[in-house]
């Protein structure tokens, strides 16, 4: 045999010293918690997972603001001047094989390189170089990070934005913000930590958009986002119906919560007393959220900044203040998502109009979080599901072209908490068709995003189906360098 | 090798006796299942496990036979596996710090004694076919009914706790009406049973409802939450299908008590059966339910494989409760399965002569007309049917646009399963990429080896796949199913996680229980309302839900059983009681879904179809019947938990949110319904207390106590202030929904009954089973 018993008893020691290290533990996470309030001021938290955070968080919140049908990173964010002396020549299959491109384009019997009729310009101090569809944003160019290696296998809408916001693309996944929900809990009892909203462009009928783009998937549904809608009540059954006012609502929820304890008294069942809990937190909700659109409280100046749709609910414009409002709340996860970027034909046009519905907007939502204070702590995400392919779909002319879904390269940008400004990041080929250097994936971004609130992807973790579940899946790396 | 102790505090030695103490306790045996497979499967096999793809260093410790060397000691030094698991070394220690997956001081613990007893493995429990358990001897032998509590009350013993008294008979009528029929018990149903003396009078209760014609539309849900059964198909635009005869071929099979071998042979293979009839040629539309994509530009050959995935993974969750899914990219982690296993299972459903990419409205090829008689079906209409072949034509003139589609089923049509003459043949994908096959070998259909040493014959088709899932030694199909229903009734499975039985699926609470249910199932020709009988005739599911503050806080899940069921009720059943209770409930067995209430623009606000909401009766039909798009599932339903339906779903937590509460109090659905119960306390007598004593009936089947009464009163007084000094308001309140109010009733006292439904609607009581 072998010496067990004395190995154990050694281990046992040991074990007990590593006990007493757990004082050194507790100590370095004492100083973690002075780490994480210079990182950020903490409100308290509402649930949450207590081992959180496990990284100084450098944001509290994020603001995601997702353009939905694959905004073209040609026209917007990814500029390629040489492409103008090849204007109308056939991009090479070594470029781009025949084998992942969609079906809508790949019987063309052409093609056929289309440069953007967009021009670029360097922007603030750090000369980003941005298209022209953009220059409001480009104000804030000194704050952003734009991102050109952004890459995914998925080139259907459904596929690919499932994907993106879930990790996967079979739904069944909680979505990104339900995930944060789970982990950091909520900041506010009166309004829901996970918000979406959407609204269409002016350029084309959207593509749909799917209620487990905020779902919760296997988490519980507490964590589910949710939806603001797009006109009427902005939250399902918020209002009391016609002829209940809230002095009747006020008496019925009072008798409510006393037969309820009776019968708590009676059955000694917990959920009871959750039960009336809930119903005082929906009365809460039912007083903020008049309150929150409210938008009285706006000065003028303030208004005029977002632009003239600010004032009609259902805009983009709209949506960006409400977000605002929001974090101001302690909203933890809010997600705008702006449909009518799908520009399978008659591009020039349709991008003209979807930048004139959120430019103006998203540079008024950055420049307002700004100047109070809020932009070093709330993390903004701008992007969509995929790219755009380089060739024409459909016939090119100087004046117009399309372009189908492209998934090998796509652009987005990040601004705010702990994002480094004034970034250009990783690099695609001469036709924008695959990445070249710094590929992000999915599982990338999302990772990123969680270890700037804190969280160590690998670590954030559901049990189900006898495995732990992860936003990131089995892979998903912190990209440094794009951290301030 | 020696350990090197670093004595780093003089602590230590104070405390020297404690630890001590602590090693003399732990010479108890480790248990593989319970103690020691946990924390190999969770912290270990995921690089030493059977996935040889992710497997480090060539080891295994997923079986003794590959993990001999490490676990025995090799002359008088300690083994492999304990150095390395206890190491100080960063370099060497395992798990690698680079998992974050450490072992607590207490799963080293269970290791090394484990080791130290000879570090034995068992087969998984669930892999063994079960065998029938005598049911054990308890000392409390009066509280025993029938030998489901012998099993029940011997673990209670053993724990020093006391099951609880049986419900009132209030508690009992209403408990299993809304487990058997969906829908609480009427007035009469109640008085006639609280009058009837007689011994039996509980089974014929039992007896009653399990014939109902409701029965069937109650137990048909949890299937069609498994059967992902939807009216669209999910994706994208997620445009119509047309299903519902399938729904309907479901809620009858139920009905009529189908054995549940047969329910899953015809399902999975009807079309295979010698003198297959067309109904069993509609029940495979069970393997067709699966989402399709339909989006343009779609890649048809992608989703063929999306298609069949579906197929193998529900069956892996709704019948076999493995997680057959993710050996689809890998070896599974924990579980014995290969992927090649996968891709073997996964050629049984690749046959079916369809096409990738869904004609973007109406039903998939293959299809069959279903006659108009439908389900009254002649012996010559109910006759298996030729699909009509595939026909595809371009998606749009577009030129340059090379997509196909198939031809659409309108709703006169089904989809169904079907074999192509010359099979397709399945290769192994590569990371489940549809792109990536592995060519060098053709798999022909086979299931795990691990699942089937009992048969003589590989089974060589779907129909043969059918039948290896219920032969009577099958290890998992019967466990799975009787545990599905444990779960119904008492809201958490014997195995909680119903989805997984594999090897990190939770153990059993009541494993010989669980083993005594399946044999017991299987012994009675996997007779279903005969099993559900005798669990509801148990004394364990008719003891109080009562619960105290110890036994709530020592079992919160009420895994132990020592008392009866109380949770909130699925929202199909919360819908359809609020509807029965007000009178407004219309009920009509099957057919196409209906639309009932949905907030404004659900759809078009975020989609580009709109849903065209129905009049009438269409809006009070029972909730099976919505019609549920996939992508926007009905919110009232969702916002308390019910599947999405995009996948299959055997499992949903239940919460209990703000939005539950805004929900009841505010929807148009509960607050129309309020009106219209407030009409039936009315009408039921001018006397106030009367009524609302009726109402709170109708809800809870109980009466009020004094308390509760007098609350009331003072409610329906307040309220009734209210709406005399406010006409208007009051009828605002009476013109939420569609049905116009009886305006012969006064004013202000229908206002305020409604008011006071609706509060009665909102009780805990009231959404709760208990």
């Amino acid at each position: 045999m072998f010496p067990i018993h004395d190995y154990r008893t050694s281990m046992t020691r040991r074990r007990f010293f590593g006990r007493a290290g757990v004082g050194l533990a507790a100590l370095s996470t004492l100083l973690n918690d002075d780490v994480r309030a210079e990182a950020v001021t903490t409100r308290n938290s509402i649930g949450g997972l207590a081992d959180l955070p496990h990284v100084a968080p450098k944001a509290r919140r994020v603001i995601y603001l997702f353009q939905s049908g694959g905004p073209s990173q040609l026209d917007l964010l990814d500029e390629k001047p040489e492409l103008q002396k090849r204007f109308g020549e056939e991009v090479p299959k070594s470029v781009y094989p025949d084998d992942r491109k969609t079906t809508m384009s790949n019987a063309q019997s052409s093609f056929a390189t289309a440069p953007s009729l967009f021009q670029f310009r360097s922007f603030g101090d750090s000369r980003l170089r941005m298209s022209e569809l953009l220059s409001n944003i480009g104000q804030h160019a000194d704050d952003l990070c734009i991102v050109k290696s952004m890459h995914t296998t998925a080139i259907n809408h459904d596929p690919a934005i499932t994907m993106l916001l879930t990790g996967s693309q079979i739904p069944g996944r909680p979505s990104a913000g339900a995930w944060l929900s789970y982990g950091l809990g909520s900041e506010t009892s009166e309004l829901p930590a996970f918000v979406a909203m959407s609204s269409r462009g002016s350029g084309k009928a959207g593509q749909p958009l799917y209620d487990r783009l905020w779902g919760s998937g296997f988490l519980p549904s507490v964590y589910q986002g949710v939806k603001f809608r797009n006109q009427g009540a902005p939250v399902l059954d918020i209002y009391d119906p016609s002829g209940v006012d809230p002095a009747t609502r006020r008496t019925m929820l009072d008798y409510l919560s006393r037969l309820n304890e009776l019968k708590f008294q009676d059955s000694g069942d917990q959920e009871i007393q959750t039960r009336i809990a809930q119903y005082e937190l929906a009365g809460r909700m039912q007083a903020s959220v008049p309150e929150l659109l409210d938008l009285h409280q706006e000065s003028k100046h303030t208004l005029e900044a977002y632009g003239p749709d600010v004032s009609r609910q259902g805009t983009y414009a709209y949506n960006c203040l409400i977000a605002r409002r929001l974090a101001e709340r302690g909203v933890r996860f809010i997600q705008l998502f702006h449909q009518g970027w799908d520009q399978h034909g008659s591009l020039p046009k349709q991008i003209r109009r979807q930048a004139r519905d959120t430019d103006q907007p998203t540079a008024a939502l950055l420049g307002d979080l700004k100047a109070r204070g809020m932009l070093d702590d709330t993390l903004i995400v701008w992007g969509g599901e995929f790219g755009r392919t380089v060739y024409s779909q459909g016939t090119l002319t100087k004046q117009n072209y399309g372009r189908d879904h492209h998934g090998h390269c796509f652009s987005v940008w990040l601004a705010g908490g702990g994002i480094q400004g004034g970034l250009a990041f990783g690099k695609t080929d001469d036709y924008s068709v695959n990445v070249v250097e710094n590929g992000m994936e999915a599982h990338d971004l999302n990772a990123t995003i969680l270890h700037l609130l804190g969280i160590d992807h690998e670590r954030l973790i559901f049990p189900f189906q006898g495995r732990d579940f992860r936003l990131t899946d089995v892979s998903g790396r912190v990209v440094q360098d794009i951290l301030a | 090798m020696r350990i090197e102790v670093t004595r780093r505090l003089p602590l230590a030695i104070a405390l020297w006796p404690i630890l001590a103490l602590e090693i003399a306790a732990d010479d108890r045996p480790v248990s593989f299942a319970a103690e020691v497979k946990p924390i190999l499967a969770s912290k270990c096999w995921n690089c030493h496990g059977p996935d040889e793809r992710t497997r480090k260093g060539g080891l295994r410790l997923d079986a003794r036979k590959h993990a001999r060397d490490v676990l025995s000691p090799a002359g008088d030094t300690i083994p492999a596996l304990l150095e390395r698991i206890t190491s100080e070394d960063p370099d060497t220690r395992m798990p690698p710090a680079t998992s974050k997956k450490p072992l607590s001081r207490t799963e080293i613990d269970v290791l090394t004694r484990w080791l130290e007893q000879g570090a034995p493995y068992r087969q998984h429990w669930a892999f063994q076919p079960p065998t029938r358990p005598p049911p054990p001897q308890v000392s409390s032998a009066i509280s025993v009914r029938n030998p489901i509590d012998r099993f029940i009350i011997r673990r209670l013993e053993r724990e020093g706790i006391v099951p609880s008294p049986p419900a009132s008979r209030e508690t009992l009528i209403r408990r299993a009406s809304l487990d058997l029929t969906g829908l609480p018990p009427t007035l009469t149903e109640v008085d006639d049973f609280l009058s009837d003396t007689t011994r039996n009078a509980y089974e014929r209760l039992i007896d009653r409802l399990l014939t109902s014609p409701r029965y069937g539309e109650q137990m048909a849900v949890a299937w069609l939450d498994a059967a992902r059964y939807a009216d669209t198909d999910g994706y994208q635009n997620d445009r119509y299908r047309h299903m519902h005869v399938w729904r309907d071929w479901v809620v009858m099979s139920l009905n009529e008590n189908k054995p549940y071998d047969d329910f899953l042979t015809e399902q999975i293979a009807g079309d295979l059966l010698p003198q297959a009839t067309l109904k069993q040629q509609i029940a495979t539309g069970f393997c067709r339910n699966h989402r399709i994509n339909s989006e343009d530009g779609s890649i048809p050959d992608e989703w063929h494989v999306e298609n069949v995935v579906d197929r193998v993974d529900t069956l892996g969750t709704a019948i076999l409760g493995l997680t057959i899914g993710c050996a689809r990219c890998h070896d599974h982690k924990y579980d014995p399965l290969t992927t090649k296993e996968y891709y073997r299972l996964f050629a049984y459903f690749n046959n079916v002569p369809e096409w990738g990419v869904g004609p973007n409205n109406g039903n998939s090829p293959p299809f069959i007309r279903v006659p108009d008689s439908w389900p009254d079906l002649s012996p010559e209409e109910n006759a298996f049917q030729l699909p009509e072949p595939l026909k595809l034509r371009r998606a749009r003139e577009t030129k340059g646009n090379g997509l196909k589609r198939p031809q659409a089923g309108d709703d006169t049509t089904v989809m169904v399963m079907h074999e192509m003459e010359t099979p397709r043949p399945t290769y192994l994908l590569v990371r489940g990429r549809f792109n990536a096959p592995d060519k060098s070998e053709v798999l022909a259909p086979d299931v795990p080896q691990l699942l089937s040493d009992f048969l003589d014959e590989r089974p060589g088709d779907r129909l043969a796949l059918a039948q290896w899932l219920v032969h009577r030694r099958h290890p998992l199909t019967a466990r799975v199913a009787v545990n599905r229903m444990w779960q119904q009734f008492f809201g958490v499975g014997l195995v909680k996680t119903v989805e997984n039985f594999g090897l990190q699926g939770e153990p059993p609470s009541h494993r010989e229980l669980l083993d005594w249910l399946a044999v017991e199932f299987v012994d009675s020709g996997w007779n279903v309302k005969a099993l559900q009988k005798q669990i509801l005739m148990s004394a364990t599911y008719r003891q109080s839900s009562r619960t105290t503050p110890e036994l709530g806080s020592a079992d919160p899940e009420n895994r132990l059983l020592a008392r009866g069921p109380r949770f909130r009720l699925h929202p199909f059943v919360l819908r359809d009681g609020i509807l029965a209770s007000s009178g407004l409930l219309v009920e009509q067995l099957g057919g196409p879904p209906a639309h009932p209430y949905m907030p404004p623009k659900i759809w078009s606000a975020i989609s580009n179809n709109t849903y065209e909401q129905d009049t009438g009766a269409q809006l009070y039909r029972r909730s099976l019947y919505t019609f549920w798009r996939r992508t926007i599932p009905p919110p009232n339903m969702v916002n308390f938990n019910s599947a999405e339906r995009e996948v299959c779903v055997v499992r949903k937590d239940r919460t209990n949110t703000p939005l539950q509460a805004l929900t009841l109090m505010n929807n148009i659905t509960f607050v129309e319904a309020s009106r219209f119960l407030a009409e039936r306390m009315i009408r039921y007598s001018d006397d106030d207390n009367a009524a609302l004593r009726f109402g709170f009936r109708q809800l809870v089947s109980r009466m009020p106590t004094l308390s509760e009464q007098t609350l009331l009163n003072d409610a329906y007084a307040s309220f009734l202030d209210t709406y005399r000094r406010r006409e208007t308001a009051a009828t605002e309140l009476l013109s939420v929904g569609e049905k116009p109010r009886d305006e012969s009733l006064g004013l202000a006292r229908h206002a305020a009954m409604t008011m006071t439904a609706s509060l009665m609607m909102n009780l805990d009581e009231a959404i709760t089973k208990e």
